[in-house]
């Protein structure tokens, strides 16, 4: 590209130089500094007074979190902007990880790119994390006792293994994919505010030893829904996990922001809303309605801190609080969020089925209005989950409705998945097999949230397993798997490499069969009668619990051959070519390795990009996988029909 | 040949960080050693002559008594129950506990716990006067047996335990003198059950945390076999 | 699976399949729709095992009844994913030489399913309003109250019209209706007696209420459904549903039990 070194003076170096020497270790360095001296002040003054130990570890973690924030170079670009030295178009170049190689991916980079491969392994880690800790829940729950540890740690581990997988499926598709394609998708060179991508990613990593902090202080008793005043009873742990929601509520939130500018603002030229693929669609409508929905979340957990550092009683009812506040700010995010879960999930998978079935997205504007009815009854039906809590129970009638409505719009994007499918010519890779094993469980997860939306059905299974196995079902077999389609259709754009897929393969299935026998197990469990969060259960359900146990060991050995599988083609698999699917949206038309401002000329829009055997098209120019030739120079190219048309001069970026 | 190493390190590398995992929260977790009641003689009882069982714990103001070391552990200002929290007994017997009750206490929120429920002849002695039941103003603590999810012989057994007066001196040990409270129940066949304490004499909201919710304070198990 | 007259052209890419799909369609559809539907009859209410009172009968029954009408629901999308994979599948792991044909939709498909599905979101509507309405008709006038008391971790229940009699096993007369007033003297419990099908949340500082009738003489149990705390797994009570006779020579021994 163009050297755009500028003819400004040099900036000050030190401002420069300490700019430059800011990664992910001196972060780690300035948070243990300044959480080990707000500690220090916080113990010698406040550990004598009422709730001194958990104003103590508050205080000290949230040092932990400024100092870290400060150590990666947050707030580099505040402080110059504040002291009149804005940083330079090279520093700009710097941030962004240009000539950087590998650690720039240890930096606060502001590449979207870079940003959204810090996500893909921030979720992986995740899964890792909460996974080793399912295991460890089904090893206990494998006979009637308690076999690994006792109760307490058992409820622990519980809500430790459901918060990380909440943040985990939240940032799995709108982290990765959002970030790294999205942008290019748009045919922008990156986000609208790169700065705050970077501080939205670096945001979610130090609050991560926060969270897993509070297996040293006493642990979490109360589940990761945290209801009062559970919360209020519990230890240190607690307080840990508070502040970790708070973190990660402002991080969703800032990328709610920016994905949502990026879509609005910075589309390419003759990119009209019409236009715009169905994944934009899906992951801004998910950021969207997150916006509305994390301060809901943030709040009720500040009113929680609230409630254990400075004796307040929000939620104490013999002070005049109501713990049905708690119930209504917790729900009104938690239903919110479990479509800002699915969302982005179903929108790739309607993004790749048309690549993988040759044919257009059967009805584009059926697929928008379906993800506009369900982020619009989203916020209606959150009182479902409270329909035995004796809050407005003459609400129940009403909010039965409305979460009976959300199956319309669903069905509807279930049709255009279908239809899109429908006399197509399938290929049967990775991606698209991983479909129809979403589909497949999708559909069982969705159907059995009609029996719970039913109110006295559910008064006899809330809180029991059967609710379990229904979230495994849509948030696990729908959204995970549809997550777990988009990277094996994503990955060689992003890693350079091509997914070993019958490795892929054998490990995704293993752990598809293991996840039906598990969760189909549960679903007996919870008919049954057997609760939920429960570290120990009567004889009559040792069965259903046996057969679910060694479901949870087929998924893990499943799930880790798929790991394995996707780290060894990282390093060292058959290079990729630009466009090995033969996909028509525009990250398909940039070179792999994606340079660092994607185009060197931004593209013009001319059609939308599913024009599959439409325009006389004649055979698919997917290019084959053993291309020795080194990746073509970027220019847009018509592929089955022109959709984009080179501009001759350069656009300014 | 790669990926046969990459997928084998994943799967292994997966399953050892799970076992580490798991055995480290295992080892973390409370101790397993069980107070056993010892068997002397035979007693006569309303079921039939049965082995005659004795236990002997107490509960303390403070934890330097009990499992958790002579300093108290991590929380020596939190009360428990000592010797030890997991007690086993003799099925088919008739067990006869003795506790020694060194804390101060106050009023029970369900004065249903206030009385003696699922003891021989529904009674407990209290310094050697035999009641049903305690002035609900005036608990310290209960011992309070109760139904564990199993197929197996339902227990409830409900003891309250009087307080110590706030002023009352302490003697050579650091504790003031106990109120000794003795009860009989006759356990039937084999089971798992556990106990807590049902007076709030914990710490933050309604008296349940801090010890009231930790094993080895206020909470414990009860294994009959 | 294209049928050809002549020798296939080692060349060419093998034709698409331009039969209808409809006939293999159904025909899944009705194997799918067949198995779903024995499963749907004997399966689920056999898992919810017995029930003690009309509201877990007619929770059954709805059980039974989505499952049933849901059947050739998801046997419709189930079964044109498995034709896709049967008839339209390209076969080999390279691209497909040929893009399917372009359709873009077609609205009286759209329409049929969108009311089909909306159809079926009014039948699931108007079954469980019937269904609440005839809960709450139970409440009748000689109901038997029962205080219920949730704590950590153990149900005590009280007979406030029958001499304050208090227990910590849940004593039914059967075919009484009962009104249950919950209550918590600490956290968030949830009162669930599994085999009658009811459940509310205990609350400290509320009353919440939930009436049901039992009508089957025999022993149930009481489960907590919100985590509480330590022994959550553990907050189990037992109910002996008895005669009424059983019921008032139980609640006179038990006279001295008050709370």
């Amino acid at each position: 590209m163009a050297d755009t070194m500028t003819a400004e003076p040099a900036a000050a170096p030190a401002h420069g130089g300490i700019m430059r020497r800011l990664n992910i270790l001196t972060g780690v360095a300035a948070g243990l500094v300044l959480g080990a001296v707000a500690w220090a002040i916080a113990y010698a003054t406040l550990r004598h007074s009422d709730f001194g130990s958990d104003r103590v570890i508050c205080i000290t973690m949230v040092g932990w979190l400024l100092g870290f924030m400060i150590g990666i170079g947050a707030f580099a670009g505040p402080v110059r902007w504040l002291l009149g030295q804005d940083l330079t178009e090279e520093e700009h170049q710097f941030l962004a990880g240009k000539d950087q190689g590998v650690s720039r991916y240890f930096r606060y980079t502001t590449d979207h790119k870079v940003v959204g491969i810090q996500y893909l392994v921030l979720s992986m880690v995740l899964f890792f994390v909460g996974g080793a800790l399912a295991m460890l829940i089904r090893t206990d729950l494998i006979t009637p006792g308690s076999h690994l540890f006792g109760l307490q740690t058992y409820n622990s581990v519980v809500g430790l293994h459901g918060i990380i997988m909440i943040a985990a499926t939240i940032i799995m598709v709108s982290g990765p994919f959002g970030n790294f394609i999205l942008p290019i998708m748009i045919g922008a060179r990156d986000m609208a505010f790169p700065r705050v991508n970077a501080l939205s990613f670096w945001l979610i990593v130090p609050a991560v030893p926060v969270l897993l902090s509070a297996t040293f202080l006493g642990g979490i008793p109360t589940g990761w829904s945290a209801y009062a005043p559970l919360a209020d009873q519990a230890p240190p742990g607690m307080d840990a996990f508070l502040l970790t929601i708070i973190g990660f509520s402002v991080s969703v939130a800032l990328s709610g922001m920016n994905i949502t500018t990026t879509a609005l603002t910075m589309r390419a030229r003759g990119l009209t809303l019409v236009r715009l693929p169905i994944f934009v669609w899906g992951t801004v409508a998910s950021v969207a309605l997150g916006l509305v929905a994390f301060p809901m979340f943030m709040s009720s957990q500040i009113l929680e801190g609230l409630d254990r550092t400075m004796g307040m009683s929000f939620y104490v009812a013999a002070n005049g609080g109501s713990v049905w506040l708690y119930q209504n700010l917790f729900w009104l995010m938690g239903h919110p969020e479990v479509y800002v879960i699915l969302l982005p999930a179903f929108a790739a998978v309607l993004e790749l089925t048309p690549v993988f079935c040759r044919k257009p997205l059967y009805s584009y504007t059926g697929a928008i209005i379906g993800m506009a009815g369900i982020v619009g009854l989203s916020l209606f039906v959150w009182a479902h989950h409270m329909y035995v809590s004796g809050f407005a129970p003459d609400l129940n009638g009403p909010f039965m409705l409305t979460t009976e409505m959300i199956s319309v719009p669903t069905g509807l994007l279930i049709l255009v998945l279908v239809g899109t499918v429908w006399r197509g010519r399938v290929w049967t890779r990775l991606p698209m097999m991983a479909v129809y094993a979403m589909i497949w469980n999708f559909i069982i997860g969705g159907v059995t949230g009609i029996y719970l939306s039913d109110v006295p059905v559910d008064e006899a299974m809330h809180g029991s397993l059967f609710v379990v196995a229904h979230f495994h079902y849509t948030l696990m077999g729908g959204a995970l798997t549809g997550a777990i389609a988009a990277l094996s259709y994503w990955f060689p754009k992003m890693t350079g490499r091509m997914l070993d897929e019958r490795w892929a393969s054998v490990g995704f299935w293993t752990a598809q069969v293991g996840f039906q026998v598990t969760f189909l197990a549960m679903f007996a469990a919870g008919l049954g009668g057997m609760p939920r969060r429960a570290g120990d259960y009567a004889p009559e359900f040792a069965t259903a619990n046996l057969v679910a146990t060694i479901g949870a060991y087929v998924i893990m050995v499943g799930m880790l051959i798929y790991l394995g599988a996707l780290i060894t083609s990282w390093v060292s698999g058959e290079p990729a070519p630009a466009n090995p699917w033969g996909g028509k949206t525009l990250e398909w038309q940039v070179p792999t390795p994606v340079p660092l401002e994607n185009f060197p000329v931004l593209p013009v829009v001319t059609r939308d990009f599913y024009g599959y055997g439409e325009n006389g098209s004649g055979p698919q120019k997917a290019e084959p996988e053993h291309e020795d030739e080194p990746p073509r120079r970027a220019e847009p190219q018509p592929v089955g029909g022109p959709a984009v048309q080179a501009v001759a001069e350069e656009v300014a970026p | 040949m790669r990926m046969w190493v990459g997928v084998a390190g994943a799967v292994v590398g997966g399953a050892v960080v799970a076992t580490l995992l798991g055995t480290s929260l295992s080892l973390a977790a409370s101790s397993p050693a069980q107070l056993r009641a010892s068997v002397h003689g035979v007693a006569q009882t309303p079921a039939g002559a049965l082995p005659h069982a004795f236990m002997t714990i107490s509960s303390y103001p403070d934890s330097l008594a009990g499992e958790h070391g002579a300093n108290g552990g991590a929380h020596p200002d939190w009360v428990s129950y000592g010797p030890d929290t997991n007690l086993e007994v003799p099925a088919h017997a008739l067990v006869t506990m003795t506790i020694d009750q060194y804390d101060t206490g106050g009023t029970i929120d369900n004065a249903y716990f206030a009385g003696v429920h699922g003891t021989l002849g529904g009674t407990e002695t209290v310094n050697g006067k035999t009641v049903t039941g305690i002035s609900a103003g005036n608990v310290a603590h209960t011992f309070t047996v109760h139904m564990f999810p199993a197929d197996q012989p339902e227990v409830f057994i409900s003891v309250p335990l009087p307080a110590v007066s706030d002023s009352a001196p302490n003697l050579a040990n650091g504790y003031p003198k106990p109120n000794v409270v003795t009860f009989s129940f006759i356990t039937a066949g084999p089971g798992r059950y556990v106990w807590n304490c049902e007076y709030p004499c914990g710490t933050q909201y309604a008296g349940f945390g801090g010890p009231m919710s930790t094993q080895g304070y206020m909470d414990g198990t009860l294994t009959v076999g | 699976m294209a049928e050809t007259t002549t020798a296939p052209d080692p060349q060419a890419a093998p034709a698409p399949d331009e039969r209808s799909p409809v006939r293999s369609i159904l025909v899944i559809w009705a194997v799918m729709t067949v198995a779903l539907e024995l499963f749907a009859i004997f399966v689920p209410a056999r898992l919810m095992g017995v029930a003690a009172s009309k509201t877990m009968a007619d929770i059954k029954e709805s059980v039974t009844v989505f499952t049933v009408v849901a059947a050739p629901v998801v046997s419709v999308v189930w079964a044109i994913a498995l034709h896709s994979l049967l008839r339209w599948r390209h076969r080999g792991s390279g691209p497909p030489p040929q893009d399917g044909p372009p359709l873009r939709g077609n609205l009286p498909v759209q329409i049929t399913w969108v009311t089909v599905s909306s159809v079926l979101c009014l039948f699931l509507f108007i079954w469980g309003l019937v269904a609440m309405q005839t809960t709450s008709a139970q409440a009748a006038g000689n109901a038997l109250v029962v205080d219920v008391t949730g704590q950590q971790w153990l149900w005590t229940f009280s007979y406030p019209g029958e001499g304050g009699v208090t227990s910590d096993v849940l004593y039914l007369p059967v075919n009484r209706p009962v009104l249950f007033d919950v209550t918590s003297d600490d956290v968030v419990h949830s009162f669930w007696v599994v085999q009658m099908g009811v459940k509310v949340d205990a609350n400290p500082g509320e009353i919440t209420t939930v009436s049901v009738t039992p009508d089957r003489v025999g022993s149930y149990v009481v489960r907590c459904a919100e985590l509480c705390g330590l022994y959550h797994a553990y907050m189990v009570s037992q109910v002996q549903v008895v005669s009424n006779t059983a019921f008032q020579s139980w609640l006179h021994a038990n006279a001295g039990s008050r709370s």
